[in-house]
Parts: C-alpha cells; sequence; structure tokens
C-alpha cells in the first residue's frame, strides 16, 4: 500500500528496513537456489569435492539429456498437468462451498460437522483399508484413485473457512437475506468473486499438493503410461539411488559395475530433475500474486 | 462451478455403497481367489523339453522393476515365451516401493501366479506358506524341476536353508556360489604403496597401524600439504562404519558385526564379545591419531570418493579399486589382506553365504503350479542362467568355441554401454532374480582385471580361511517376533555407542556399563533365539 | 427459493424461531456440507476399522478383522523401550524449536512484503523466497550436509573467515536441532506467508486512509490495522500447528541422522520407521501412530480451549 502522502522520517526509515530486510531474506534464499541449477549442470566430481560452490564449473548437460532422453517424461508432464487440473477442480468444488458453510455463525450443527471432519485430522485406519476400498470402488489404475481420495483436506478447509468468517462482513450476508437472496445464489454471485485470494490459495496448495504427489500414483496404478511425472523422475532416479546400496555389497559384479556408471551422474540428475520438475510450477507463482494485494475485495463490498 | 458439482455427486454416491460393502471385511477377497486355482489345474505340464504346455497358458508375474525397459518388450522374456508356450503378464513395482506393494498384494487377497525376484523374508515365507497362500514346492521340485533337483543334491547346505520349519520349500533362491565377498572389499591406494616403499602388506593391527601413520605423515601424494586420510568411510541412513567394519572386525577373531558363530558351533552377538571392545578400542586409536577420517560419520558416497578422486585416501571400500579412485580398471591397487591383532592367531575373514531365499514363489491362484515350476527351473540350468544373465547369443556375446562354452562380447549396438543395453534385454539386472551364477557362464569373456581380481580373493581371503559367519536360517515366527522387538532398541544402542567410544565421547571405560545395558536390553537372548535356530538347522 | 421466502419473513423475530426452522432457513448450507461430508465419510471413516490393527497382530493376507488380537502389547513395547523418553523429548524438543522460529517469521515476511511496493522487486522475493519449498527432501538433506561439511562446506568457510571456530554441525547432538530448525525455516518461511498474504488483502483501505489523516506512522498502521485483521488466521495456524506437535516427519530426520547424533536427532517418527524396517509392522506403526494422535488430540483441545477464552479465534 502506498500512498501518495507525505511520508515522514520514522516512515522512511522503517521502509528502508524493510527493503533491507527483504533483501537480506531474498539473498539468503536465493544463493542455495543458485548452487542447484549450477550443481545441476556441473560436473558430479566438482560437485562432490566443493569445487563448485556459486558458478558451474567444467559443463555438462549430461544429467538433464538423461531426463530428456527418457520417453516417459513427456507424457509424464501431460498427465501430471491433468491430474493438477482436475484433481484441484475437484477440491475447490468441495472445499470452498464446504468452508463457507462452516464459516457462518448460523448454520445449526457447524460444530459437529466441524468434530466430525477434525477427527480425520488425527485418526485414519492406514494405508492397507485405503487400498482395499479404493480397489472395492473399481478405481485400481484409474485416475479416480489419484484424486478422489484426496478430494479434501481438513487444514485447507479451516484455513478456508477461517478466511471467509474473518473477511466477510456479516452484514453482507443480512443485507442479501432481505434482499430476498437465496445462500446458492449468495455464494457464487457475491462471496466466491469475493474471495479471489483464498480461491487463489486453495487452488495452489491443492494444485501443489497434486503436481507433487507420487505415492498414489505409486500405490494405485499399474500402467506405466499414466504415470505422472514424479514417478517416471522417480523411476530414473531408483537406478541412480541404488548406487548407495552397494556400500552393503553382495550383489553381483556386473551389477556393481553398472551402479558406479550410475554413481556418477547420480548428483547430475539429482539436482536436474528438481530444476525439471519445479519450474513450470514456480512459473505459476507470479501469476496468482496479483490475488493477494491488499483491498482488492473489500473495496468493492463498502460501495 | 455447478458443472463440475453434478457428475462426481453421483460418482460419490454410488461409491458409498462400495465402501459400505467394502466395509464387510476383507477376508472374502481370499476366498474368491482360492476358487480360480482350483479351477483351471487341467493344463498339464510336459516333464521335460520344450515347449512346457501344448496349450498356452497366461500366468501373472509381480516383480520388482528398475525401469529402463518394460518387461514385454525385452529380448529374453519374449523368447523365453517362445520357448515355453507360457505368457506371462507382468505387475511391475518400482524397485524401491515394491515392499509396500507386495504387502499390499498380498492384504488385497488379488495374488499374482508368480513371484519372481520379490525378496520373500523367510518370516512372509512362513506366515504366508502356513496359510497356503504360498505353496510348497518341494514336491514339484522333485517331479518337475531336474535342474534345481540336482543343484539341491550337489548342496545339501542350500535345501536346508530354503526350508522352513515345518518341513516345506516355500521359495527358491538366488545362488551364487562363485561370489565370495561377505562386504565390498578394502584395498590399497597402490600410488602410496609405492611412494612409500612398501613391498609387504601389513599383516598385523600394529603394521596396519604404522602404515596408515606413515600416511599421514610422509606424504605420499607429493603434494606438499598434509591432507592424506589414511582411512575413509562413510555414513549411510543410519549406517555408520558399515562399509569397513567386518574387515576390521576380523583383526580381533569377530566375523560379522552382529551374530556369527564360532567353530565349536557356539553362536555370539559380537556387541558383547571381548574381540568387539578390542575393535573398539584399536579404532579409537585410529580416530584419536586422525587417522580414520573424522567425517566418516557424517559424509556421504558421493564425498568419499570425491577425496579419493583427488588421491588423498589410503585404503577405502568399494567393489573395485577404480570406482572410488576414478580411471580405468587397474591391477595397481591391491585388495586388503585381513590382518591379526595378537590375541588371535589369524584373522576371522567373512564369505558370503552365496544364497538370498525368497526369489522365487508361485501362489495358491496359480492355475499350473507344474507348468510354473518348469519355467523356472531352466533358469538353474546352465543355458538358462546364461540367457537370463547375458541375453541371447548373437546380441552382446557368441560362442568361439560352444563346445567348451567359450564365448566372446560383441561391439554393442549403439554404441551405448554395455550394462544399459544389457538391462533392456534381460529384467536380471539388479534385482535378486532366481538362477544360478556359475563360472562357466563368463568363460572366456573374462578381462585380465577380472581374473587378477578373481586371484587376489582366492589368495588374500579364500586361503587364509574364509567361511560363511552364519547360515542362511529360518527362524520360527515366534523367535522372529522377539528377535525383531529386540532388535529395534539394542542395534540403536550398539550404534550409537560404538560410534562415541570411536569418537572418544564416551571413553571406554564405560565399557562394563555398556555391557550392562547390553545385557539388559536383551543381547543375550538374540544369541540364545540364533543358537537355538542353528542347531535346528545343523541337526537337518 | 421457499427458504428465502421464510426467511425474509421470519428474520426480524430470529430469536423466536425454533431449531427446526432456524435449521431449515439454511438448508443450501447442507447441501453446501454434503460433498465434503461424503467424501469424509467414504474415505476417512471408510477405512477407519483399520485402526484395530493397533491391538492385533496383522498379517496382510488373514486381513484386519482375521489378524490375531493381542491388546495393548504393541503400545507396551513402545512405552517400555529403552528410548521412550528420549524420543519423546526430542520429539517435543524439536517441534516446539521449529514452531518457535518457523511460526512467527511467515507472519513478519508477509507483513513486510505487504509493505512494498508492487513491482519487479516484490515479484522476485516472492518468487525466490517461494521456491525452496519444492525442493525434494532428499536433495535439501544433501545440501545441507555439503554446506556444512567441516572439510568442503560453504558455512563453515564462512564462518572460519570471520575467524570463529565452527561447530561440528553434523555430528554434534548439541547443534542438531538448529540445524533441522533452521534449515527448515530456510525452506518454508516464504511458502508459509501465502496463507497470510492472502489474509491481508482483506484489511480495508479505508481504514488506513483514516489513521492517516489522523497521522498515524507506518508502523504503527501495521501493528494496529493489519496485524489485527490477521490476528484470528494467525490464531487458527497456531492451533493446528499445535495439533500436528508430535506427527514430526521422518524423512529429513533420517537422512540427517548419525550415530553421532542419533541421541539427539531420533524422534517417533524415525523410530517407527526403523522398527518398520526389519519387518513390516503395521501394528506397531499404528499403535505409535495412536499414541500420537490420542496426545495431538489433547494439546488441540486445550489450545482451543485457550483461545476460544482468550480471543473470539477457535476452531469450534
Amino acid at each position: 500500500m502506498v500512498t501518495a502522502m507525505k511520508e515522514s522520517r520514522g516512515d522512511k526509515l522503517f521502509l528502508i528496513s524493510t527493503y533491507v530486510y527483504l533483501c537480506l531474506a531474498l539473498v539468503v534464499v536465493l544463493y542455495p537456489l543458485i548452487y542447484i541449477l549450477s550443481a545441476s549442470i556441473s560436473s558430479p566430481q566438482d560437485v562432490n569435492s566443493g569445487a563448485m560452490w556459486l558458478f558451474p564449473k567444467n559443463v555438462t548437460l549430461d544429467g538433464y539429456k538423461l531426463v530428456f532422453e527418457n520417453p516417459k517424461i513427456w507424457n509424464g508432464y501431460l498427465n501430471t498437468i491433468i491430474y493438477t487440473v482436475l484433481g484441484t477442480l475437484l477440491n475447490l468444488a468441495v472445499t470452498l462451498p464446504a468452508s463457507y458453510a462452516l464459516s457462518r455463525s448460523d448454520f445449526v450443527g457447524r460444530n459437529l460437522f466441524m468434530g466430525i471432519i477434525l477427527f480425520t485430522m488425527f485418526f485414519s485406519g492406514g494405508l492397507v483399508p485405503t487400498y482395499l476400498l479404493v480397489k472395492n470402488l473399481g478405481l485400481i489404475n484409474s485416475m479416480g484413485a489419484l484424486i478422489l481420495p484426496v478430494a479434501a483436506s481438513v487444514w485447507n478447509i479451516v484455513v478456508a473457512r477461517t478466511f471467509f468468517q474473518t473477511t466477510i462482513p456479516k452484514e453482507l450476508q443480512e443485507a442479501a437475506h432481505i434482499d430476498g437472496c437465496t445462500n446458492l445464489k449468495l455464494f457464487i454471485r457475491i462471496i466466491l468473486p469475493l474471495s479471489a485470494p483464498i480461491v487463489a490459495v486453495m487452488a495452489l496448495f491443492y494444485g501443489v499438493g497434486h503436481w507433487n504427489s507420487y505415492f498414489p500414483s505409486l500405490i494405485y496404478l499399474n500402467d506405466e503410461a499414466k504415470y505422472p511425472l514424479q514417478m517416471v523422475l522417480r523411476q530414473i532416479l531408483v537406478l541412480q539411488e541404488m548406487s548407495a546400496e552397494t556400500t552393503g555389497a553382495a550383489i553381483n559384479g556386473e551389477v556393481a559395475v553398472a551402479m558406479n556408471n550410475k554413481a556418477e551422474t547420480a548428483s547430475l540428475i539429482k539436482y536436474g530433475v528438481i530444476v525439471v520438475s519445479t519450474l513450470p510450477i514456480v512459473a505459476v507463482y507470479p501469476f496468482l500474486q496479483r490475488y493477494f494485494v491488499q483491498g482488492v475485495m473489500i473495496g468493492s463490498v463498502k460501495g | 462451478m455447478q458443472t463440475t458439482r453434478k457428475p462426481w455427486k453421483l460418482l460419490l454416491s454410488s461409491a458409498m455403497i462400495l465402501a459400505l460393502l467394502a466395509g464387510c471385511g476383507s477376508g472374502n477377497s481370499n476366498e474368491g481367489a482360492s476358487d480360480s486355482g482350483a479351477a483351471g489345474t487341467e493344463a498339464a505340464a510336459n516333464k521335460e523339453g520344450f515347449p512346457i504346455v501344448n496349450e498356452p497358458v497366461t500366468l501373472t508375474m509381480m516383480a520388482p522393476d528398475v525401469g529402463i525397459q518394460n518387461w514385454e518388450n525385452m529380448a529374453v522374456l519374449q523368447e523365453m515365451q517362445k520357448l515355453t508356450g507360457i505368457t506371462m503378464e507382468f505387475q511391475n513395482a518400482p524397485k524401491d516401493s515394491f515392499e509396500t506393494k507386495k504387502n499390499l498384494v498380498f492384504a488385497s487377497g488379488d495374488y499374482p501366479d508368480i513371484f519372481y525376484a520379490a525378496g520373500l523374508t523367510t518370516a512372509e515365507q512362513m506366515n504366508y506358506g502356513e496359510q497356503g497362500i504360498l505353496l510348497p514346492l518341494e514336491d514339484l521340485i522333485d517331479e518337475y524341476a531336474p535342474n534345481f533337483k540336482a543343484l539341491l543334491e550337489e548342496n545339501p547346505d542350500v535345501r536346508k536353508s530354503i526350508t522352513a520349519p515345518d518341513g516345506h520349500i516355500y521359495s527358491l533362491p538366488v545362488v551364487e556360489l562363485s561370489q565370495h565377498w561377505y562386504r565390498n572389499p578394502m584395498w590399497y591406494n597402490g600410488d602410496f604403496l609405492k611412494a612409500l616403499n612398501i613391498e609387504k602388506l601389513p599383516e598385523t593391527t600394529e603394521e596396519l597401524y604404522t602404515y596408515l601413520k606413515r600416511v599421514k605423515e610422509e606424504d605420499p601424494n607429493g603434494n606438499g600439504i598434509a591432507d592424506e586420510i589414511p582411512i575413509s568411510s562413510v555414513t549411510t541412513t543410519a549406517a555408520n562404519l558399515r562399509d569397513i567394519r567386518t574387515w576390521l572386525l576380523g583383526a580381533f577373531g569377530v566375523y560379522e558385526e552382529e551374530i556369527y558363530v564360532d567353530d565349536n558351533d557356539v553362536v555370539h552377538y559380537t556387541p558383547l564379545e571381548e574381540g568387539f571392545k578390542e575393535y573398539l578400542t584399536y579404532m579409537n586409536r585410529l580416530w584419536s591419531e586422525e587417522l580414520l577420517d573424522h567425517e566418516s560419520f557424517s559424509q556421504t558416497a558421493e564425498q568419499k570418493k570425491a577425496k579419493a578422486q583427488e588421491n588423498r585416501v589410503a585404503l577405502f571400500s568399494d567393489w573395485h579399486a577404480y570406482m572410488t579412485k576414478g580411471g580405468e580398471p587397474s591391477t595397481e591397487d591391491p585388495m586388503f589382506a585381513p590382518v591379526r591383532s595378537e590375541s588371535v592367531a589369524a584373522p576371522a575373514i567373512a564369505k558370503n553365504r552365496g544364497i538370498t531365499t525368497g526369489a522365487f514363489a508361485i501362489s495358491e491362484s496359480n492355475p499350473n503350479p507344474e507348468a510354473s515350476i518348469r519355467w523356472v527351473d531352466y533358469l538353474y540350468s546352465y543355458e538358462g542362467a546364461t540367457f537370463f544373465n547375458k541375453g541371447p547369443e548373437g546380441i552382446l556375446w557368441e560362442y568361439t568355441d560352444e563346445a567348451n562354452r567359450v564365448k566372446q562380447y560383441l561391439p554393442v549396438p549403439d554404441g551405448k554401454e554395455m550394462e544399459d543395453y544389457r538391462a533392456t534385454l534381460t529384467p536380471n539386472y539388479g534385482i535378486p532374480a532366481p538362477t544360478l551364477s556359475m563360472d562357466d557362464i563368463n568363460k572366456g569373456l573374462k578381462t585380465d582385471f577380472d581374473l587378477w581380481v578373481e586371484q587376489e580373493t582366492q589368495q588374500k581371503l579364500l586361503d587364509k580361511g574364509a567361511r560363511i559367519p552364519f547360515p542362511a536360517l529360518f527362524l520360527t515366527v515366534e523367535e522372529q517376533t522377539e528377535i525383531s522387538s529386540l532388535n529395534s532398541d539394542l542395534s540403536t544402542y550398539v550404534k550409537q555407542m560404538e560410534a562415541k567410544f570411536i569418537t572418544g565421547a564416551e571413553p571406554l571405560s564405560g565399557w562394563d556399563n555398556y555391557v550392562a545395558t547390553v545385557k539388559k536390553m536383551g543381547g543375550e537372548r538374540v544369541a540364545e533365539i540364533n543358537q537355538a535356530a542353528y542347531d535346528r538347522w545343523k541337526a537337518n | 427459493m421457499k427458504g428465502s421466502k421464510a426467511l425474509g419473513s421470519g428474520n426480524p423475530s430470529l430469536k423466536k424461531n425454533t431449531l427446526g426452522k432456524r435449521i431449515w432457513k439454511n438448508w443450501e448450507l447442507y447441501l453446501f456440507m454434503l460433498p465434503a461430508l461424503l467424501y469424509f465419510f467414504i474415505f476417512h471413516y471408510g477405512p477407519m476399522y483399520g485402526i484395530q490393527i493397533a491391538f492385533k497382530n496383522f498379517v496382510p493376507s488373514k486381513g484386519i478383522t482375521g489378524s490375531e488380537w493381542v491388546g495393548f502389547d504393541h503400545f507396551e513395547r513402545f512405552f517400555n523401550s529403552y528410548f521412550f523418553w528420549d524420543l519423546l523429548w526430542n520429539t517435543f524438543s524439536i517441534s516446539f524449536y521449529e514452531l518457535a522460529i518457523g511460526f512467527p517469521l511467515p507472519i513478519i515476511l508477509a507483513l513486510a512484503f505487504n509493505e512494498v511496493r508492487n513491482g519487479p522487486f516484490k515479484k522476485t522475493v516472492q518468487t525466490v523466497t517461494y521456491a525452496p519449498h519444492f525442493i525434494s527432501v532428499v536433495v535439501m538433506a544433501g545440501m545441507i550436509i555439503t554446506f556444512l561439511s567441516p572439510s568442503i562446506g560453504m558455512i563453515v568457510r564462512v564462518i572460519e573467515f570471520l575467524g570463529f571456530q565452527p561447530a561440528q554441525f553434523l555430528t554434534d547432538p548439541a547443534w542438531f536441532k538448529t540445524v533441522y530448525v533452521f534449515s527448515g525455516v530456510w525452506q518454508s518461511t516464504g511458502w508459509g506467508t501465502i496463507i497470510y498474504l492472502a489474509a491481508l488483502s482483506g484489511v480495508d483501505p479505508q481504514l488506513h486512509e483514516a489513521a492517516i489523516v489522523d497521522g498515524a506512522s507506518r508502523i504503527k498502521r501495521v501493528l494496529h490495522i493489519n496485524l489485527p485483521t490477521i490476528i484470528p488466521t494467525i490464531t487458527i495456524m497456531l492451533i493446528l500447528n499445535m495439533g500436528n506437535i508430535l506427527g514430526l516427519g521422518f524423512e529429513k530426520i533420517l537422512l540427517l541422522q548419525n550415530s553421532l547424533n542419533m541421541e539427539a536427532s531420533d524422534v517417533i517418527s524415525t523410530y517407527v520407521y526403523r522398527a518398520g524396517l526389519v519387518n513390516a509392522q503395521y501394528s506397531f506403526s499404528t499403535a505409535v501412530g495412536l499414541f500420537n494422535s490420542a496426545v495431538n488430540v489433547i494439546l488441540l483441545v486445550t489450545v482451543n480451549r485457550i483461545a476460544k477464552r482468550t480471543s473470539e479465534n477457535s476452531l469450534w
């Protein structure tokens, strides 16, 4: 928030220290990020010996070549995008109405519902019964297994509810009701448009969750053509990480030689994979930032 | 909003009905599976020759996968299908998550017909064998597995080790009788030996100490800086010193880091042994004089390699020396010959058991166990083992003298790494697949370096009395449960104290307290249980 | 439509409304709840019968109902573990340490973001601080080990350059918790700001304008307008975090753990992980999980009660 008002010296000092603080945060966070980028294109020997500490050394693109030579990678990207988009839409459709309902103090039984939902945050049946359920629903090896069992998260419902509770003025609801507006209309026509920031946050939280998720695909998918990006990358990494096991020995010689070859590129790939899987989702963030600007909504309410 | 809401509301309500049904219990699904097993038994298998079945048979196979090639497209498996008439449908799970998936498969009641390279633990074999989920194989072996039967007759120990306490065999093993190493060997850096004019490798712990001290002080890499690291070890997840421990323990008469049996059939629990104390004392001495890398408890394998590649490490563990040191395979870096302390006449040297159980099993739902066992039996013959190990003749290798089984390698297609290419041909890559590895498979294919390594192994380990520290054997379900619950605390405590004793965080005067604690935690009980199991094994 | 009519006429005399009327008035809200309730009943309450394996010796093929009942054996084994009190202490202390450092920082950062003019600088800082959230645990742990390595670590070199004697960050038990917490702060502070930024968007600009007219300084406006606006969110986040105290994940700790720092780094989840490695011990880990949940529920309820008494914000 910047106003055209003339600022006092104290304000200036405060603003300057804010900028200094942010610059400091920027540097501290940026260094390891640059390190990852550099490590993904430097020779593994230089990375492991500490010779590469900021800028790339003995540049090699082998790591990226290995990742992108894998024929499954593009299919993995496509699958991940599909799962993320559809999964997030489902998440929003379940989460937003429920958290709005729970935010209403005149909603009879909301504490009961809240209790029902909160209980699941602590107690769960565990992997095996969940797997059996998904199997009995006939969802094995389908997209349903990836998005239905995670259709909502307690944490996000609570966060969204808090947002509705604190930012939607009660008077608004009362006014709407007196105008004869139904709850459905109120929610769709008024509440949602006013709540762009929380919709953006929820989309981001759920979307990132889908983007990064691999465990459901690991246990529910059998068909490699349906693997999301994270699974494909994991498959690439499995081989590389097997080299770590060789400290245990008692494998056969040819495998040891193979593992050794893989170990050479292991660190390259490790960092490259991070870049490959993260860049798209990091790139989305700046577009969402415009929803996080102070006052984007309230102005329209008061008017 | 509305358009997305309707479809899944429908979906969810039908889902709920199914869910309620699912809640009724998972026992039912098992019965369904056993029915299908009983139904199709009539598709008999030929007793010998190929094809194995006259009518095409389709079986499902569950196996871990390293993600290089789809199994349907592997040349070995395609030819195997033509040869045997058995079509396999593969249910693969990535190797690192195979355990999880395996457990879910057992829980869900939808068993594959065959478990391949599944690494079934002895506990799993007993549990699922007792319940009839895994079929007992001993009769099938007698009738349909001539190769494996011959193997058992030649090696009675193998039969002992794969037979469960109830007398049944529920799984076939990986047999690698020509792989002798218990852990990766340790190797001396040959450059340092030369620089310090070492004619004869150290034979005692004192000589080893003297050598390491000289490395530290005399700048064998000649760069003018005292940056040499006499011994370096690495840390993997909650496991320290594992790469060097066994070799140094041997100097004090201890064969293995946890359980071993001595020549009088007495089972020992290492952390309570006097030899373990001597080992700790020695290691503490190496540590305090900085002869043992002070980063050994925190560094990764990559960091150790980076140090070795700067030519700074004198003694280290790896499969071959060049893998740590970098460069080409070289006979200049000799294998570490186990040393002995003053308290023993000869070092204890551990040798690989050579078998890993749980590699192949048949489930109750398998419609044709006879054909299945004949299929896998081929892998225990010379032809089958070669086929699964090296791929079909004419791709990676060819015979120069077929009668004597002498082979030579062919140029690798597409200029790839041979191992990478091999991984696209055969499933037996990086997984514990059922097979028999024998010297003949590699006849003619060995390089001079391979032969040199064999010779080093023979002279420094096998001729010096290397033996199996503790046989592969079965514990009963009760024993297994007790051991695992004792071990989860014990091994943590022991590892922690080992590190403290070595680094001096805990003085060796604390040994008696340590022993008392280990005993309180049930260390002696661990030895007892294993003793009982060993006695049973011995008596068989 | 019917509901809205009843609502319109009944509104002035709201107090006289019977329970039934109050429910009827908002009948659509129950429809709003329905998908979420269906989801939680099917996918969470449906499998809930699995909890009983904490009291059984679960063998996958025997099924959950068919496995043998052993009562509190697994709980006893956990409570009788030699390390039980160490585990509990480490878990609590790491969690609270993390909360003490990691909880306020995103709030401060979000407030700072809010003061800065919109533009490339703000966008860059925001995006950069958010990015570390996506670094996998394995790479994260690898970088921590590299940066803190006594021989090659950047951080160690900087400390030496400044003329101090660097500590044994990786192996000294006294340092483990700090390394764990601060690397976590590095990774998640930027991500943590998102919630607060969204909450800050709800600040009423008119309040600021009025305050400026009154001559309030920037810092005063932040403390008296912006901060109070996000207090409800802060409270709720704190309550939720308290309800997750024993739920400390195992992956990063496991990767940073070694025999030397074990006494400070072994927590409940790593202990369970190791127990499970020996033998897929579903029952044991479920039992420990149940214990965690019980403690967490107690904490959550307690904190929620305190929050309810001292402010208007609470979960229920």
